[in-house]
Parts: structure tokens; C-alpha cells; sequence
């Protein structure tokens, strides 16, 4: 059978993830970055590992220890996913490292809320939903699963929504975006209904799409589509937001790459 | 009928394997004979968002479709087309839109054909549309809906059915962002095969009733899913090793087709169907290079190595510098086909299959995997112990992991990140269990329990 040289090959391909590899493993990075206080760090540590049993473990010994649990989710959980997300955004973990750490942090919510009457601030509110039709929905759930990563409160309505229903819900949740993700072309038309149904309704919040077949041209066609190429980019358009960028054209300046 | 198995490969070895040849050509359509010594380009395209408004401006749309297509192929002088229409949803919940749509493109193929003689054969790949918003229903009410548009559009022009099954994907959509490989596994290899051995059997019932031919599925839910999500060399959201492994366990669960009454040709985005035609001998479709109007991939030339019909697999329909993209992308095609067939008629074509190969062989773990050489060892593990679909799928996903340990030792390179995901999914496999019953019962209690939209009945579990 054919072959190359090792020289050879090099002239056909090169293998840039290996060539750019960063000298650091995973543990190593986090491990600069969690906070150096002996009752959070274990619970920061426990979110990157994404180990569930652990988290509340954590967070146990730091409520006897007198913290307060709603304090804990931003002071030791969303510092503990802020360190997921950064290593993340740098390229030194992937995705399913951040979705384990997402539902270990969830896990560590709903034990905080439990043990405290209180109701945790987040940052806002993101409605998300599948596009009428389409009942493809991983791209939705690494939507959601990043948001909430990142402090949002996210309202899920699920895959295949009628855009009636999709307005219900931004008109009652009131929230700083909406996401609509889509795998078919045929389906990613329901965004348009969907963007003259909240404009009819004199509502004006950036809607956030993305997904299979779905790109910039198309989403740049209706007045409230901000396109994001990667499930990624959904926090950060939010993030934007809450910083004060609210105009559509401007959010297009910052995330439209084509 | 109970699936037969295969416990034998039909290939002595895998040099003997090429393109445009298979063990086992089909005729179909309008004179063509597909794996028989040439091969064939497969266009496949989606209609704009806006003509799935109606049933009249779906079928208008392709027509123009079609149209375009049979016209282009005999302004450059194409000998054979085949024409992929997957079903938007409209077509496959409403068996008289596909239907429809079904007649008229038919009618204007053999308009062509009569005028002209060009070969062709009209594939229909019907959605799998068994599921409503919040759960999959492989069995319910719409288990009949979807078989009636397999018969409707059988009825009315389609030569080839064909479908991409969605099988297991509760489970795997949950398992591939949580590199839980025992939960890939039992998700392709046993549910995807479970539910593949009962709709297969009943498309090729169809196929045999209708006089048209039942030709295979792929798991693109699942494997390009994961293909998907690994993306290119710098996308970080899923290690291109743990892809290649749920692209191995499809091998075995896209088989069951074949063995339960399909014939082929495979359908396109099954990038596992140098597997399965290691395996059953049958003619495949396959696409890459010219696939990158739909998505990129890391193996362009290497999966044309041994395709019998070379597709797009799909483009939007609307105008280019050249042309409507049908015809852009079908011209495309047919130059790669005409290539092959002169390497064919020139006796060149081992050495044209194994420059395609040897571009890709070391680019990613997944290239290297279905090289044709590994792809048939990758074959044997799975007829190896071909009675049983929880080991033939485990079997695969181990060979698999040894083959790209033993490519990163040689000229793979893998990063270190690729490397550990790779120890970890090997190690994930080692801890399984040799017995099926065992492995079914601890996976449908797991998942019952972490996956809400799991319903077992589903499978008949």
C-alpha cells in the first residue's frame, strides 16, 4: 500500500491542534485559578470535576461552617463554573467537561435554594426554544446549559414551539434575549414568524439564532436577529446585553464574523 | 422475518475492495445498475425556506429541481444521475406531498431519459417524523404515517427508499456531551439496532411490494452528530477520538438494514458504509470533498476510496455565478465520478483509491479509522461476533480504539488532550460486561433515571 515519508506527510497536512497544544494540562489551569479560601475551594474544585456528590458535600461543610447558601451559588458555585468557563474560552477543556461541571453546578443550586428561603439573583432572564417543526434540540441544549453556566436564568420551552407560544412566553418571562436554534432549512423560516409576531407586539429584545442550516444572511434578513455561529457565542451576545448593548445593529457588529 | 445476521465478511481482504464495484450491484430506475463497474453521481438539495409554505410551491420547487439537474447533466454529457430527495417534514407527515412530489420529478426524468438516454433513479429518504414535541414515539401513531409515505412515493416514482433513523438518539444526545461511552454504545449499538431491525423490515416489505428497493439508512443522527460536534482540528467541543468511536458502533447498527432486507445502495452521510460494505458486499453511497456545502469534514478524498454513487450530501436550492447550486454541485459530482470511471475502464483505479486515501489517511483519528485497511478490521470485529448486537458493537468500538492507538504510534499524531480522551474511552470499554442482558438491564436503569425523555416502550423494552 501506498505510504509517506515523515517528511513527506508534512507537505499534505498538518495537525494544528497538536502543533498548538498548550503546554498546561486541564488540572494544572484550574488549579491556579480556584479561589484559595478552604471552604470553597473544594467546592470549585468539585464543579470542575463535575462531580455532583461532591459539590453538596461542599457546600454541607460550608453552610455548617456558617456561610449562607444563597451566597455560596455566586461565591463558591459560579466561581467554581467561572473557572470551567475560562478554560473553556481558552481551549484547554471541551464541551462535555463544561456540560458535567453545568449539571454538578445545578445540582449545588437546587441544594442551596433548599436549604435557604431565599431566591437566588441571577444574571437575567433568556427564553430558548426550537424552532416550530424541528425537533432537534442538542444545539438548544448546549445553548442552555452554557447560559445557565454562566449565571442566566434560562426559561426552556423545548423543541418544535409554535411561534404563539414563543411570544407568550417572552411577553410573561420578559427577558433580555430569546434564542431560536433550527438543524432544517425549512424550519429555520419559523424565526421570521416568530420576529414579526414580537415586533407586531411592539416588543424589541435581540433574538439570538443559530443552529444546522441556519446562518448569517438569513438571520440578518428580519429586524431582530442577531446570528451566533457557535452555541458559545449565546452567553456571550447575553453578557453583551446586560453590559448595555441592546441595539441589534451593534450586537451584528460584534458577533457577525462573515 | 428475524434479521439475518452476518457472521462473515464478503471481501477476502480489503484490497480486493474498490469503487464502483461491489459484490452485489442493484438495478433500479431508468437503466442504471448501480456497483457494477462505475460509478455514479447522487445530487441531493433542500428547498428554500419559503416553498414549504404549500404543497403547490413545494412541488414547483422541485421540479425546477429536477429540471435543472437532468438538463445540466446533458449539456456536459453525463451518462447516469440519481437524484436524492430527503423529505422536509411537510412531504413525510403528509404522504400525498411526498407522493406528489415524487410524480413530478419522476415525470421529468423520463422525459429525459426517453429524449435522451441518460440513466437515472430517483432516491427518496423520508424523515423520520416518529416523535412529537416531547418524546420519541418509534412505535405509536406515526409509525403508520411513515410507512405510508414509504409506499406513497414508492407508488408514485421513487426506485430507492430510504431513511435516517433516529434510534437510540434520546440517549445519545444526553451520552456524547458527557463522553459517557457505555451510554453511546448502548444508544446506536442496541436501541439504534433494535429499532433499525423493525423498520427495515418493513421498508424492504414495501420495497419488494412496490418493485422498488429498499436501500439502506445511515446514522447520521447519531455518529454525524458526533462528527459534527467534533468539528475541525481547533473546535473544542468534543475530542475527534470519541467521535470516531461512535462512528465504529454505527458500523454494526447501519448493517441491520442489510440485514433485515436492504440491498443499497447506503445512503450518503453514512461515512461507517466502508464498513458495511466490507461487510455485506453491497454497492454505497458516500460523500466528502463535495459535502462542504453542507458541513466540513476532515476525510474530503479518503471516503470516496470505495464509493459506488458519490453525493453532496444536500444544498439549498437558489442561484450561483454557474448556475442554480443543483447544478453547480451535480456538475461537480459527475467531474469526480468520470475520473473514477476512466481509472476504472484504465485498470487505475487501485491506484487512484489509494492516493485518495493516502491524502487523508493521517489527517484526523476518524480518517485514519475508515481507511479502507482499518475499515475492514473494524469489519471482522464486528462479524466476529455478528449474533450479537451488544458485542459486535462493543467489539467495534475496541477495535477501533486499537486501531488509532496503533496509528498514533506510527505517523497519527494525536494531542495530548485526544490521547487521554482515547485512554479514558478505552478503559470505559474495558469495564464493560461480556454479557448483554446484564449490560441492557444496568443501562435501562441508569438511563430511566437520568433521561427524561427516555421511554423504553419505545424499543419494546
Amino acid at each position: 500500500m501506498l505510504d509517506f515519508t515523515e517528511a513527506s506527510l508534512k507537505k499534505v497536512l498538518t495537525r494544528y491542534n497538536v502543533a498548538l497544544e498548550k503546554a498546561m494540562t486541564p488540572e494544572e489551569a484550574a488549579e491556579e485559578l480556584y479561589p484559595k479560601d478552604e471552604l470553597i475551594y473544594p467546592i470549585a474544585k468539585a464543579i470542575f470535576e463535575g462531580e455532583e456528590d461532591d459539590v453538596v458535600e461542599g457546600l454541607e461543610a460550608a453552610i455548617d461552617a456558617g456561610k449562607d447558601p444563597i451566597n455560596l451559588i455566586d461565591d463558591a458555585l459560579m466561581v467554581g463554573m467561572g473557572v470551567v468557563i475560562k478554560l473553556y474560552d481558552e481551549g484547554i477543556i471541551f464541551l462535555p467537561n463544561v456540560m458535567m461541571s453545568a449539571d454538578a453546578m445545578l445540582d449545588g443550586i437546587e441544594y442551596c435554594k433548599e436549604n435557604s428561603g431565599a431566591t437566588p439573583k441571577t444574571k437575567g432572564t433568556v427564553v430558548c426554544h426550537v424552532a416550530e417543526g424541528d425537533v432537534h434540540d442538542i444545539g438548544k441544549n448546549i445553548v442552555t446549559a452554557l447560559l445557565r453556566a454562566n449565571g442566566f436564568n434560562v426559561v426552556d420551552l423545548g423543541r418544535d414551539v409554535p411561534a404563539e407560544e414563543v411570544l407568550d412566553a417572552v411577553k410573561k418571562e420578559k427577558p433580555i434575549m430569546l434564542t431560536g436554534t433550527a438543524l432544517m432549512t425549512t424550519t429555520m423560516y419559523a424565526f421570521k414568524e416568530v420576529n414579526d409576531k414580537l415586533l407586531e407586539n411592539g416588543i424589541k429584545i435581540p433574538f439570538a439564532c443559530g443552529g444546522g442550516a441556519v446562518n448569517q444572511d438569513f438571520v440578518s434578513q428580519f429586524a431582530l436577529g442577531v446570528y451566533g455561529e457557535e452555541a458559545a457565542d449565546a452567553p456571550k451576545i447575553a453578557d453583551a446585553i446586560i453590559a448595555g448593548t441592546t441595539d441589534i445593529t451593534a450586537l451584528r457588529d460584534m458577533f457577525h464574523k462573515h | 422475518m428475524a434479521a439475518k445476521r452476518y457472521t462473515s465478511m464478503a471481501y477476502a481482504n480489503a484490497d480486493e475492495m474498490t469503487f464502483g464495484v461491489s459484490k452485489y450491484p442493484v438495478k433500479a430506475g431508468l437503466g442504471l445498475e448501480i456497483g457494477a463497474g462505475y460509478t455514479i453521481p447522487e445530487i441531493n438539495y433542500a428547498p428554500r425556506p419559503e416553498a414549504g409554505a404549500s404543497k403547490e410551491k413545494l412541488v414547483k420547487e422541485y421540479e425546477r429541481i429536477t429540471t435543472d439537474i437532468m438538463e445540466r447533466m446533458v449539456q456536459v454529457g453525463f451518462p447516469a444521475i440519481i437524484l436524492e430527495t430527503e423529505h422536509v417534514q411537510q412531504m413525510s407527515n403528509n404522504p400525498s406531498w411526498g407522493a406528489e412530489v415524487a410524480h413530478a420529478q419522476k415525470t421529468i426524468m423520463e422525459k429525459y431519459h426517453d429524449e435522451y438516454g441518460i440513466k437515472c433513479a430517483l432516491r427518496h429518504t423520508i424523515g423520520d417524523i416518529r416523535e412529537n414535541r416531547e418524546f420519541m414515539q418509534l412505535r405509536g401513531d406515526k409509525y403508520s404515517v411513515f410507512l405510508e409515505a414509504f409506499e406513497q412515493c414508492a407508488e408514485n416514482g421513487a426506485d430507492l427508499l430510504s431513511v435516517e433513523s433516529m434510534g437510540g438518539k434520546e440517549i445519545f444526545d444526553y451520552a456524547v456531551l458527557r463522553n459517557d461511552i457505555p451510554g453511546m454504545l448502548y444508544a446506536i449499538g442496541c436501541l439504534g439496532s433494535i429499532d433499525m431491525e423493525m423498520i427495515w423490515t418493513d421498508i424492504s416489505k414495501i420495497a419488494k411490494k412496490t418493485g422498488t428497493v429498499s436501500a439502506g439508512d445511515t446514522d447520521c443522527s447519531q455518529a454525524n452528530t458526533a462528527m459534527f460536534i467534533g468539528g475541525g482540528l481547533l473546535n473544542k467541543n468534543l475530542a475527534h477520538t470519541i467521535a470516531v468511536i461512535a462512528r465504529a458502533i454505527s458500523a454494526p447498527r447501519s448493517l441491520v438494514a442489510y440485514e433485515a432486507g436492504a440491498v443499497g445502495p447506503g445512503k450518503d452521510c453514512g461515512y461507517e458504509n466502508i464498513i458495511v460494505k466490507a461487510i455485506t458486499g453491497m454497492p454505497m453511497t458516500m460523500e466528502g470533498k463535495t459535502s462542504t456545502c453542507a458541513h466540513s469534514d476532515v476525510m474530503g478524498n479518503l471516503v470516496m476510496q470505495c464509493c459506488d454513487c458519490w453525493s453532496n450530501e444536500s444544498v439549498e436550492y437558489h442561484g450561483e455565478f454557474g448556475g442554480t447550486t443543483v447544478q453547480c454541485w451535480s456538475e461537480t459530482l459527475a467531474y469526480d465520478c468520470a475520473l473514477m470511471n476512466t481509472a476504472l475502464e484504465t485498470k487505475n483505479d487501485k491506484v487512484l483509491r489509494d492516493l485518495m486515501m493516502l491524502s487523508d489517511r493521517y489527517r484526523d483519528p476518524q480518517a485514519y479509522m475508515l481507511a479502507y485497511d482499518n475499515a475492514y478490521r473494524v469489519g471482522q470485529a464486528i462479524v466476529k461476533d455478528g449474533d450479537n448486537i451488544y458485542l459486535r458493537a462493543k467489539n467495534a468500538a475496541v477495535e477501533c480504539c486499537k486501531i488509532v492507538e496503533e496509528g498514533a504510534a506510527d505517523k497519527l499524531e494525536l494531542s495530548r488532550f485526544e490521547t487521554k480522551a482515547l485512554a479514558d474511552a478505552k478503559a470505559a470499554l474495558e469495564a464493560l460486561p461480556d454479557d448483554m442482558d446484564k449490560f441492557m438491564g444496568d443501562c435501562l436503569t441508569k438511563y430511566k433515571n437520568e433521561v427524561k425523555v427516555f421511554k423504553p416502550e419505545n424499543y419494546g423494552l
